[in-house]
């Protein structure tokens, strides 16, 4: 992830104990996800798992659950949204492990055509499969997944969020006892807010083609750049879905993308390159 | 517990249920190995971050080396984050309680001062793994002004590049805050109103804001190591 995170509880009557080691274990998380689900570290379970393609591989909790839940959106967006794009990021140059700066290679070079689709699971043995030689990415879901994870270790103290790297949980209220208020970043104006939302125990995540020096969302039907939107922001219950959904709406455009978030029951906002605006029905704006 | 993987045309809200289902999944496996990792690695104190060797060729978990998940020594730059925090300073909360988690270094993740009495908002930074341990740092200070006047610089990290940043403080807050040094791959004009905001922000606009970015990230991170100085 190389980002930031910040957890903010807000005063109750909770044991400051007890407090504490939450907020240690939920910090933890991001660590451990991170460390698992990494495409640049060579040495994470991930790029193991890449590693033995054509083997049925069992891998922890943590990455089985990433790709599980990767390859459900996959099929719900019929492709749009794809973990295999692995390859295809780092043929674009983002390759490089962030600490040592060399470039990764792939272990393997990805068979062409190889999709979603060649990503076999097994809930049972807790094995994945990769029938194909392939590389997966887990960028829009392992972040997601260290929210929650994280939000639930903060669960009983009620009033929290969690900012990470802009992807945030907001859960019950802020200390004045109303819902969170969320600015949208202005996708083309740093300074700028494009939209202020009130939300509770809900996450809010944004794709947006600023977060880059380089477009950094493709689109796995063809490789190309996905251009149609400047930013996708998605409202829902949890930062697993909201961060998944954001990239699969960003590919599909934004008629498209609002169609599935609607489909999806989750609350979103898109905003095209021209600064029009798409958003689902009953977004919460604040005032 | 079994994931449904009819494909297409399922009914809309069952990623919902499929995404807190994995939430929970990961969440009741990992609890346990994490506190228990924590626990055996009680009073070893520090081992250095081994690599993921698979055991065998077709095992590849377990992944996090336990010696990652000990948590160190609080307090120095946990320091940082509090202006032990009066719930009125959000803003500043919000850009200095920011702390960085790296790919994939040895990392820790401090727990905050215990705060008196009622808990106080609790920004908590994570900071990077020191080769030695740290000295044992003094108490924070307390609350009120935060930062002493003058002027500081700090490096924030990107997988793009590092950006150095420098803050002004100025009867004890902070004054400017400007890029002093950039070293990404691509043009600091990305980010270049950013820095104002910085001074700006000392009083809130809104809680939070979705959509930030790595470089604003590492600007960040520049600003809470300049801050950091100006404790």
């Amino acid at each position: 992830m190389g980002t930031l995170v910040s957890i903010h509880v807000v005063p109750g009557e909770a044991d400051s104990a007890a407090l504490e080691a939450a907020v240690d274990r939920a910090f933890r998380w991001f660590h451990v996800i991170e460390t698992c689900c990494t495409r640049f570290d060579a040495r994470s379970e991930l790029r193991q798992l890449c590693a033995h393609a054509g083997r049925a591989v069992q891998v922890s909790p943590m990455l089985f659950e990433a790709v599980r839940f990767a390859v459900l959106v996959a099929e719900e967006t019929d492709g749009a949204f794809d973990p295999t794009v692995g390859h295809r990021m780092e043929e674009r140059g983002f390759n490089r492990e962030y600490h040592t700066g060399q470039i990764l290679s792939a272990p393997v070079s990805q068979d062409a055509g190889a999709t979603f689709r060649d990503v076999e699971l097994d809930p049972a043995g807790h094995t994945i499969t990769l029938r194909r030689a392939l590389m997966l990415d887990l960028g829009a879901v392992a972040k997601g997944l260290a929210v929650d994870t994280a939000a639930k270790e903060l669960e009983p103290f009620v009033n929290f969020a969690i900012d990470a790297g802009g992807d945030l949980y907001l859960g019950g209220a802020n200390e004045h006892g109303m819902p969170w208020s969320v600015g949208v970043r202005h996708p083309r104006r740093d300074r700028e807010l494009i939209d202020w939302l009130r939300v509770s125990n809900q996450a809010v995540c944004t794709s947006g083609d600023y977060e880059k020096d380089a477009p950094h969302i493709l689109d796995p039907r063809n490789g190309a750049a996905a251009a149609s939107v400047a930013s996708a922001t998605v409202v829902a219950p949890g930062a697993l879905l909201a961060d998944a959904l954001a990239t699969a709406a960003f590919v599909l455009g934004p008629a498209e993308g609002i169609r599935l978030l609607e489909r999806m029951g989750v609350q979103g906002l898109m905003i095209t390159p021209s600064l029009e605006r798409f958003e689902t029905e009953g977004l919460c704006h604040a005032a | 517990m079994k994931t449904p993987r009819k494909p297409g045309g399922k009914v809309a809200n069952s990623l919902v249920a499929v995404s807190s289902a994995a939430v929970m999944a990961v969440y009741s496996a990992g609890y346990v190995r994490t506190r228990s990792a924590a626990a055996q690695m009680e009073g070893q104190s520090q081992e250095r971050r081994r690599p993921v060797v698979p055991v065998a060729p077709v095992a590849i978990a377990p992944v996090v080396p336990v010696a990652e998940l000990k948590a160190e020594a609080p307090q120095a730059e946990a320091a940082v984050a509090g202006p032990t925090p009066v719930p009125v300073a959000k803003k500043d909360e919000m850009l200095v309680a920011k702390a960085r988690v790296p790919e994939s270094s040895a990392v820790v993740t401090p727990v905050p001062e215990p705060v008196e009495a009622a808990p106080s908002p609790v920004p908590v930074p994570v900071v990077e793994k020191k080769p030695e341990p740290a000295p044992p740092p003094p108490p924070p200070p307390p609350a009120a002004p935060v930062w002493k006047d003058g002027t500081y610089t700090g490096w924030g990290t990107s997988r793009h590049g590092d950006i150095q940043a420098q803050v002004v403080i100025e009867g004890g807050r902070i004054a400017s805050a400007t890029i002093a040094q950039c070293l990404t791959r691509y043009s600091c004009s990305v980010i270049e109103k950013l820095p104002p905001q910085v001074a700006q922000r000392q009083s809130p606009e809104v809680d939070y804001v979705s959509g930030a970015t790595q470089s604003t990230n590492a600007f960040y991170y520049g600003v809470v190591e300049a801050l950091n100085k100006a404790k």
